[in-house]
């Protein structure tokens, strides 16, 4: 942390971190030339040079290119041209899918339209401020109001008696809480494993890198309930005997790491970070870091290795951060989703949790809602819910259009097709319809929509997103995308769908970690479930009778 | 041996029963059974770091594990050697050649580069992706007196930083870049011959293929 603090800081105030300067840090902290350049030339948020004054960074993922049009960066590229001070830069998902399209000028999100886009950045229009979120009522929130935060936590608290931390694990795993950042890891074994596994100190960590196109709800839990992450963070640290948290925020929520921090800063005034929590025998505090950017720190042991001041490349499991994680020390890791639905168990007791769900689904579920529906945004919905039904809470689909395709869970899940929306947000039941709910990031796709094109830049987000360290993903993702973008330009490898399953379960079998296990599957969902769409397409239209 | 008083772990590969000692990697008990899984990120001098995966084999897991990475496991049965597993070596293979230059040099000179070796073993004459090599556009850096740099024949295998960084303790070498575009680079992504290293030829002797040469070799071609 302490190297790329550094860095960011160096960064932050000279618009670049220079060779000069990366010279006098490695004689200051004692480090070889070469890791720092490893470091610089990894993280997308480090500049050799400092740019321009005003520093444009157009999204250019499936749910920007469904509102502002395939052409969308393009567009903005093209109005700004000659534009003085201006540079523009096409990046992944800025989390902002709600108000797509999304840029962002000098790390300020602006959205709505190219136009609106185009007098932010020509300043015709003034940034807009950082204006903290309007307060909601949110479902998973066991407080009405301030001066009940942390009541749980007074309740579980009371050391030297593992009973509580009995408890505490029993609940979690009675109501079922599964890692909801994707991975439907049970929390409560999680918990359990940290607990028990020797050696000190042991870390706590959240994981709000959440950066999958599609995917803001953490962005929305982090402004509106940092009170319950916190709360659930502390109760972890308790759990497993840590006395130091780290949030891992990513860079673009800017905004919310400043809800966060102001959190963080009322709970240790009102005793619940620090010595001696509530009087108890206690110390638990927390710190944020930001991310120095790229979606595959999400991957939770390459947040490891940037928290360890490496490039975050994914290692090679086992062994897991539960035995082995920051440092080589256990290491508890969940989702702000899953930390935040925490208080509100334990509170209210596990069956209370499982009535919240519809039928035999236990729970509430924070959906991230966006393309083509009336109202995107973050929803929290009763686990089992069905997509349809989602939908219309959404107000449908705008213009009287009807659904051709959904993806529910973020880019590395299948698309599905409309047939499939009776299916319930559930782990296993979307799992049985041909995908997976993934993050929670249900992206609507309305008919004359093409699939094939948006499955296609879901593929190029990892390929982009690659940390390049094993091969299948680092070649194979971009051999794919040529593959694809040759048989579009009429020009298909011979025997290309067979070559591409082929290719698809080399990366889904031998990459080291999920992103390059699942970086072709939207594509293959297409292939497989839209084939009378997308095979004449791919393989040209005089295959086809 | 600090090995002594490590648990035995009963395994078998490729139905051939095996015993070594706890946090064994598959690779190594492989090679006691005198099964030699291929690998190109690999030797026994040094961490294994799992990234080439051509030493993966099939545990009846989700996914492939890396042999010389994954540590046996009791009662493990690991197939290293069947044809689902030579698919996806082959295939691993063929991605790399596809952006491998023409000419080798380590292969002109010494005969002994181990992605063509693997060419050869998979019998891999038609490549079927995109020809990421024409024109060189990785480039080559020959500023040093003594090693050349093709960084177009470099795999990213991790051997040279190893050979440099944990071997020799010179610290010259790492990975600059992300994902398609990562490359090995000296000190600050300075040439070479222009970076504090010290000549000494670890990484030319460790790299698999013909991105580190000597330079005498590579001028011959």
């Amino acid at each position: 942390m302490k190297l790329l603090t550094k860095m960011m800081h160096l960064q932050e105030q000279h618009g670049a971190v220079t060779d000069t300067m990366l010279r006098e840090l490695s004689k200051s902290e004692g480090v070889p030339l070469h890791r720092l350049e490893g470091l610089r030339g990894f993280y997308p948020v480090f500049r050799r040079t400092p740019g321009s004054k005003t520093h444009v960074q157009v999204c250019r993922d499936i749910v920007c290119l469904m509102k502002g049009g395939p052409q969308f960066c393009q567009k903005v590229k093209s109005a700004l041209t000659g534009e003085p001070g201006v540079e523009i830069e096409e990046v992944s998902c800025v989390g902002r899918c709600d108000s797509a399209p999304a840029a962002t000028i000098n790390d300020v999100p602006v959205t709505g339209s190219v136009e609106n886009i185009v007098a932010y950045a020509t300043g015709k229009k003034p940034l807009p401020a950082h204006a903290p979120a309007t307060p909601r009522r949110w479902p998973t929130d066991p407080y009405t109001n301030e001066k009940e935060h942390y009541g749980v936590l007074k309740k579980f608290l009371r050391p030297g008696d593992d009973r509580q931390r009995d408890a505490v694990i029993k609940i979690l795993k009675e109501a079922d809480l599964r890692g909801l950042g994707g991975a439907a890891f049970p929390t409560g074994m999680k918990w359990e494993f940290t607990r028990k596994a020797p050696g000190t100190p042991k870390y706590i960590i959240c994981n709000a890198d959440e950066s999958e196109p599609g995917t803001f709800k953490d962005r929305v839990i982090l402004e509106e309930l940092p009170h319950l992450l916190i709360e659930a963070m502390i109760l972890g640290g308790w759990m497993i005997g840590a006395k130091e948290g780290i949030i891992y925020i990513r860079h673009e929520y800017a905004k919310e790491k400043q809800a966060l921090q102001a959190a963080i800063d009322k709970a240790r005034g009102a005793g619940a970070l620090g010595k001696k929590i509530f009087g108890s025998e206690v110390d638990f505090d927390l710190q944020i870091f930001i991310s120095p950017g790229g979606y595959i720190m999400g991957e939770e042991t390459a947040l490891l290795e940037a928290l360890e001041d490496k490039r975050g490349e994914p290692r090679n499991k086992p062994p897991f951060p539960t035995d082995h994680g920051l440092w080589g020390k256990p290491t508890l890791m969940n989702n702000v989703e899953t930390f935040s639905a925490i208080p509100i168990i334990l509170d209210r007791g596990a069956s209370w949790w499982a009535a919240q769900g519809k039928g035999n689904y236990k729970g509430l579920k924070y959906m991230c809602v966006s393309g083509d529906v009336a109202k995107p945004g973050v929803y929290c919905v009763p686990w089992g819910t069905t997509v349809d039904e989602l939908l219309t809470l959404c107000g449908g689909i705008p213009e009287g259009k009807g659904l051709h395709a959904f993806s529910p869970g973020g880019a590395s899940t299948n698309f599905l097709p409309a047939s499939k929306r009776q299916t319930a947000l559930d782990f296993k039941a979307m799992q049985e319809a041909g995908s997976s709910l993934g993050t929670g990031a249900m992206v609507f796709m309305a008919e004359g929509r093409d699939v094939l094109q948006l499955a296609i830049s879901e593929v190029k987000f990892f390929r982009n997103e690659s940390c390049g360290k094993c091969v299948p993903c680092r070649v194979g993702s971009h051999k794919a995308v040529d593959l694809v973008e040759a048989a579009l330009a009429g020009k298909p490898a011979p025997q290309l769908v067979h070559l591409l399953k082929e290719l698809n379960d080399t990366l889904a079998q031998t990459s080291i970690c999920g992103l390059g296990q699942v970086a072709m599957a939207p594509l293959m969902s297409v292939i497989s479930y839209f084939p009378e769409e997308a095979l004449p397409k791919l393989e040209g239209s005089g295959r086809r009778k | 041996m600090a090995d002594d008083n490590r648990k035995l772990i009963k395994l078998t590969i490729d139905g051939k029963p095996v015993q070594v000692p706890e946090g064994t990697s598959i690779w190594d008990a492989a090679r006691q059974l005198g099964i030699d899984i291929p690998v190109l990120c690999h030797s026994p001098r040094m961490r294994p770091v799992g990234v080439c995966r051509m030493c993966v084999v099939d545990i009846g897991q989700r996914t492939m594990a890396a042999s010389c990475v994954r540590p046996c496991e009791e009662g493990m049965n690991v197939d290293a050697s069947s044809a689902k597993v030579d698919l996806h070596r082959k295939m691993l293979t063929s991605l790399l050649l596809s952006d491998y230059p023409e000419y080798s040099a380590r292969e002109m000179s010494t005969g002994n580069d181990q992605l063509l070796a693997l060419a050869k073993k998979y019998a891999i004459h038609d490549i079927p992706f995109a020809d990421g090599a024409t024109g060189l556009p990785r480039g080559a850096d020959m500023s040093s007196p003594v090693i050349a740099v093709d960084h177009q024949a470099c795999i990213l295998c991790d051997k040279c930083i190893r050979g440099c960084d944990e071997l020799q303790h010179n610290d010259v070498i790492t990975r600059t870049g992300k994902g398609y575009a990562a490359r090995i680079a000296f000190d600050l992504n300075n040439p070479m011959g222009e970076s504090t290293c010290v000549a000494c030829g670890e990484c030319m002797a460790v790299c698999p293929t013909g991105a580190l040469t000597n330079k005498s070799v590579f001028a011959e071609m």
